[in-house]
């Protein structure tokens, strides 16, 4: 059946097509940002990051400055980055302590919650004004946690976040579980743009049928490398968490540092390893420690975070600006009492694949700025093929394209929702 | 001090200057012709190439603690140019043309090291992209018998973010 956005979703044929005008369509990326960047919950930051009370940093969500705050309670606070005079951004920093934000402009000052504290010539405005609810910087208009987990939701109603995860919340929990003192973003953020429509990344990011192509120099790599690979092959499913968040998850011959020992890291790291994964099965029983140890998984939460838990753990979330670019952020999460060698094999194995500057995702971003070079042809080929799988009995691969179906099953809702 | 020694005091340190100077245009010579094989021969057996992200001091950050972009030791230095070398290194191929003007170098003696700061942009052009790299080189220079060898290259990128770039698929 042909679905309002023009998507093909034809089981009996085991055909999922993609109208490329998805990638291009000037006033689909507009109602992208109606439909779906305000209505979803986006993620905003991670708890680690505002580890002490009177600590702030700023952030750009779907195109929006973000003040993010923990006041001296220990509360936190995402407000709206405009001072409500003038709208002139209030916080200039990208983060730092203080409790108090002076507008450069006119120097209105705002506490860490966004009430104005103080503002100069207030003679001039009538009594009450100071205390007027238009006169605060405003709040975003949800914020829940989740585990350590910041979401922000610039929609009054709707589900709660939980709700809204279903079981992607589970796969959240199990990153929370590597750890029995807590994770915490490490220092350093990987930065960049794509010249792609942003849903190409979110397909890119958990495609596990490219990388025999599109990465064999990095598959090549980890093969000179000697002892860089264990024997665990390269298998596993895709898993539904519904509600457009799904992800892959397989075993893997690559270290990882909770908990998969592998050659290279020599005889003491075997022992260090397995004392993780002892630990982790008394805190978790063996079969939630065999899972968080043993299997990689690259996970999409709708529409726009991404978690891939692999040889390193990155947090990635991005957003577009035009239909044909994007900005993207991306940062290493990691237990939090992690030893040194430990941490430096993490960060070694994130920045080997992962990154502007890794193995790897350099050949992802020619991939997807070659196919939005390629939606130029126009003419009769309208379609992308997201069919893979779906004639298969039983599960779907983990390089079966069943994920990505579910992602855009949801972008699909959202859009028809809003137009209807 | 007397005149004589201020003068040759100062003729060593222009002549280190030169030979660094030297290194640093033949290095920016050869990642420009793409002689990735001899690019890697001006570096120490032990040697590191570092690019750190643009929140973190990058002068004083290490790539044990803190996220980098490029953390290459002298296993990964090597496979970056194997797989430069390949054409399945796709963002790469066909290759960019690029282009490395070094500049500002100065030049101190560190014990054993020597140490070269010296600022750069780097230009990429593919297809339809063209990026600037601006930034700072840190180079830990060490004399190998009248040789001087790389041992430690950071590039500092003095940018706020890799925007448009998305990529360091070339060497700074």
């Amino acid at each position: 059946m042909a679905l309002t956005t023009g998507i093909i979703n034809d089981k009996e044929r085991a055909q999922f097509l993609v109208p490329r005008r998805a990638f291009t369509d000037r006033s689909i990326f507009e109602k992208e940002y109606e439909a779906i960047f305000n209505k979803c919950w986006l993620y905003l930051g991670h708890a680690s990051e505002l580890a002490e009370p009177g600590t702030f940093l700023t952030r750009t969500v779907a195109r929006r400055p973000i003040l993010f705050t923990r006041d001296k309670e220990g509360e936190y606070h995402a407000l709206l980055n405009a001072c409500p005079h003038r709208g002139a951004l209030v916080c200039r920093e990208r983060h730092g302590k203080g409790r108090a934000f002076m507008c450069m402009y006119h120097g209105w000052t705002f506490g860490s919650d966004g009430h104005l504290m103080t503002l100069p010539g207030s003679s001039g405005y009538p009594k009450g004004f100071k205390t007027d609810p238009q006169k605060q910087m405003a709040h975003v208009p949800r914020v829940e946690r989740f585990g350590d987990f910041f979401f922000i939701n610039f929609s009054r109603d709707g589900e709660d976040l939980a709700t809204y995860l279903a079981d992607a919340g589970d796969t959240l929990k199990l990153l929370g579980e590597h750890s029995p003192s807590g994770m915490q973003i490490v220092g350093g953020t990987q930065e960049y743009s794509i010249r792609g429509n942003w849903k190409l990344l979110a397909e890119n990011s958990f495609d596990g049928y490219h990388a025999a192509c599109n990465h064999s120099t990095y598959l090549e790599y980890l093969g000179n490398t000697k002892g860089a690979l264990g024997a665990d092959p390269l298998k596993g499913e895709a898993v539904d968490l519904k509600n457009g968040h799904a992800m892959v998850e397989y075993t893997a011959p690559w270290g990882r540092p909770i908990a998969n020992w592998v050659p290279i890291w020599g005889e003491e790291g075997k022992k260090e390893i397995d004392a993780v994964y002892a630990e982790l099965q008394s805190r978790v029983g063996p079969e939630r420690a065999e899972r968080i140890a043993k299997k990689s998984r690259n996970m999409v939460i709708f529409p726009n975070l991404v978690i891939n838990d692999v040889m390193a753990i990155t947090v990635r979330t991005f957003f577009p600006t035009a239909p044909d670019y994007m900005e993207i952020i991306a940062w290493a999460l990691a237990p939090v009492e992690e030893s040194e060698w430990r941490r430096k094999f993490r960060l070694y194995n994130f920045t080997e694949f992962l990154g502007p500057g890794g193995f790897a995702t350099p050949d992802d971003v020619e991939a997807i700025e070659k196919c939005q070079q390629g939606y130029a042809v126009g003419g009769d080929a309208q379609y992308n093929d997201i069919s893979k799988g779906m004639a298969r009995d039983g599960a779907p691969s983990f390089d079966d394209e069943a994920q990505m179906r579910a992602y855009w099953v949801e972008w699909d809702r959202r859009l028809s929702e809003y137009e209807a | 001090m007397s005149t004589a020694t201020m003068e040759r005091t100062l003729e060593d340190s222009l002549l280190l200057r030169l030979r660094v100077e030297e290194l640093l245009f033949t290095e920016a010579d050869l990642l420009d012709s793409w002689k990735l094989e001899s690019w890697l021969a001006l570096f120490t057996e032990d040697a590191h190439y570092y690019v750190p992200p643009s929140d973190v001091d990058g002068d004083t950050a290490t790539p044990d603690t803190a996220l980098f972009y490029i953390m290459d030791d002298p296993v990964r230095m090597r496979e970056r140019v194997v797989r430069l070398s390949k054409i399945g290194a796709h963002s790469e191929h066909p290759r960019s043309k690029v282009r490395h003007l070094v500049t500002n170098v100065r030049v101190e003696r560190d014990g054993d090291i020597i140490r070269s700061r010296s600022s750069f942009i780097v230009s990429r052009a593919k297809d339809i992209t063209h990026d600037l790299f601006v930034g700072h080189y840190l180079h830990e220079i060490v004399d190998q018998g009248g040789e001087l060898k790389i041992r430690k290259k950071t590039c500092v990128l003095d940018m706020e973010a890799l925007r448009p770039h998305a990529r360091i698929s070339i060497i700074l």
